[in-house]
């Protein structure tokens, strides 16, 4: 468990670093994916909302503290609710599905965009409007999807390396 | 089922967890605890970001080169007509610089300094889509501080927001949460610039019927001791939108930084130039009201031109000279005139003084030859001998 613990926070950090580091370039309508949302919206389409919950946590404060403008905490929130909303949706899908974890990540990625800068425009900064917080959704949301095969790929390698394990297994 | 039950309670938890993150963050301001959690979380990971990125870099400006393809043969286009018409400028710039130095020697100002600096090599982007800022390899050891202005070789970048000892973090100024005073660098016009998350930026001119139009240069501007030196490029004017506020009048600016080609940066050590006071020594002074003639003068006793004794045209006459010269000090042929109607041998200035306006007779006295003053509406005329 502390083995899964450890390598989930190294794809944490490998995913912030790569997101801060390599994509600055490499925009799509001018926005970078959003990584972290996308391995915590991998992570609970695999293993549930516990899960979920728990990379989001990580992953929320992970970008909190990497931020100025926003308060800590509100990644926390965000990231967290995505996790959860998505692993309680997985038991609606065909377990074999291809497209259906494309769409919870791509629904995913939107929601938690738009989420972000709705309590971002609320909390921190007033000037982030409806346009640029759709603009942003839409943007991250297609970028997560065309990125969501990859990583859907290391986080199966990895749940099937350290898989979940005691009360939290479903 | 029992996941979902320990998901709902850790949910709530979280929640419970975040919004109290949120309340003491707000709480604590700028130099909290969870302020330099940030500061650690950032110097940590610098060495990280730095790495990675030297490492994937060239795969990122490759991409993006590729991605440039299909923009290159109309940006070429476009920027052989811009050369030509550079060309064209700088054959009437070599006049207009030897003008201006011409003018900077007449009016006895000092040239331009030249900006202190710091390069910085820029190592890494916020996480976050909705904030526009770049983690940079200087802080506080290289003299880095809070809100100094941070340039390119092209212009603004924007302001630092947060440091620590060898790293900031610099918000740039596409950030809606950017403001800068600027100007039209055509004629001058000063209003605000706003980021908005993007390209092009908005550039608020304070005058509603400000001359701008597309393709002005937009500057930084000190005005009211702004934050930034005063001629920082920032961009050029794309569109000009009529009537979008009856205060201020909306321009959009394209930046002439490319914000997602970021590599080095110049952190300015220069700050804004301070308040200059309107003239030299002028600092100290104190507000006076100046001295303004009553519209309405009291009514006065009818005199008859030779009547009385010579003191008492004395006196009214250095009261005409108090009451009249207050405000231009001409009242010298008046008060000169008093002084004879009594017994032609006083001197201005004594009649002056005895009617409350010795200072004022002075002044009076020193101008002599001057226009009579303008009697305000229902006054006395002067009293004049004969």
């Amino acid at each position: 468990m502390i083995a899964r613990a450890l390598v989930v926070a190294l794809l944490l950090l490998a995913a912030v670093v790569l997101e801060t580091a390599l994509f600055g370039a490499l925009t799509l309508f001018g926005f970078r994916p959003d990584l972290l949302l996308l391995v915590t919206a991998t992570i609970a389409t695999r293993d549930g909302p516990l899960a979920g919950v728990r990379v989001g946590a990580v992953a929320g404060l992970l970008a909190d503290l990497l931020v100025s403008s926003s308060p800590v905490g509100l990644g926390v929130l965000v990231y967290g609710v995505v996790g959860a909303l998505v692993g309680w949706s997985r038991p609606y899908f065909a377990p074999t599905s291809v497209t259906a974890p494309l769409l919870l990540v791509a629904a995913a990625s939107v929601l938690g965009t738009a989420g972000y800068g709705v309590l971002t425009s609320l909390l921190a900064d007033q000037r982030i409007g409806a346009p640029l917080i759709l603009q942003g959704a839409i943007a991250v949301g297609l970028y997560n999807t065309l990125l969501a095969p990859l990583v859907a790929v290391v986080v199966r390698r990895l749940s099937d390396a350290f898989p979940l394990r005691g009360a939290g297994v479903e | 089922m029992f996941q979902r039950r320990r998901a709902r309670l850790l949910l709530a938890l979280l929640v419970a967890a975040a919004i109290a993150l949120v309340t003491i963050d707000f709480r604590s301001g700028e130099d909290g605890g969870l302020d330099r959690l940030r500061g650690v979380t950032t110097s940590v990971l610098r060495p990280i970001q730095d790495g990675v990125g030297v490492l994937v870099r060239p795969f990122s400006e490759g991409a993006g080169a590729i991605a440039d393809l299909f923009a290159i043969r109309s940006q070429n286009r476009e920027l052989r007509d811009r050369v030509a018409e550079l060309e064209e400028r700088r054959r009437v710039f070599d006049d207009l610089e030897r003008e201006n130095a011409e003018l900077r020697a007449l009016l006895s100002l000092a040239d331009r300094t030249e900006l202190e600096t710091v390069a910085a090599r820029v190592i890494a982007l916020a996480p976050s889509n909705f904030e526009w800022t770049v983690t940079i390899d200087v802080g506080a050891r290289d003299g880095v501080e809070r809100g100094m202005p941070v340039v390119e070789g092209d212009g603004l970048v924007g302001r630092v927001i947060q440091v620590t000892p060898d790293a900031s973090r610099v918000l740039l100024a596409i950030d809606p949460s950017f403001s800068a005073a600027a100007r039209s660098a055509r004629n001058g016009e000063v209003g605000l610039l706003d980021g908005r998350g993007g390209d092009p930026m908005v550039f608020r001119a304070l005058d509603p019927a400000a001359q701008v139009e597309i393709g002005d240069a937009v500057t930084t501007s000190s005005y009211q001791g702004g934050v930034f030196p005063a001629g920082i490029p920032i961009g050029t004017v794309s569109q000009v939108t009529e009537g979008s506020s009856p205060l201020t009048r909306e321009v959009q600016v394209n930046p002439y930084v490319d914000f997602t080609r970021l590599q080095h940066v110049l952190v300015v050590f220069s700050t804004g130039i301070d308040d200059i006071p309107p003239f030299e020594g002028s600092e100290g002074l104190e507000f006076r009201r100046p001295p303004v003639p009553p519209l309405l003068e009291p009514e006065e006793e009818p005199t008859t031109p030779g009547s009385g004794d010579g003191d008492d045209a004395g006196d009214e006459a250095g009261d005409e000279a108090g009451g009249e010269a207050g405000d231009g000090a001409d009242a010298g042929d008046e008060t000169g005139g008093g002084a004879d109607a009594g017994e032609g041998e006083e001197p201005a200035d004594q009649a002056a003084g005895a009617g409350q306006g010795e200072a004022r007779g002075a002044r009076a006295q020193a101008h002599p030859g001057h226009d009579p003053p303008i009697a305000a509406p229902g006054s006395q005329p002067p009293v004049t001998g004969t």
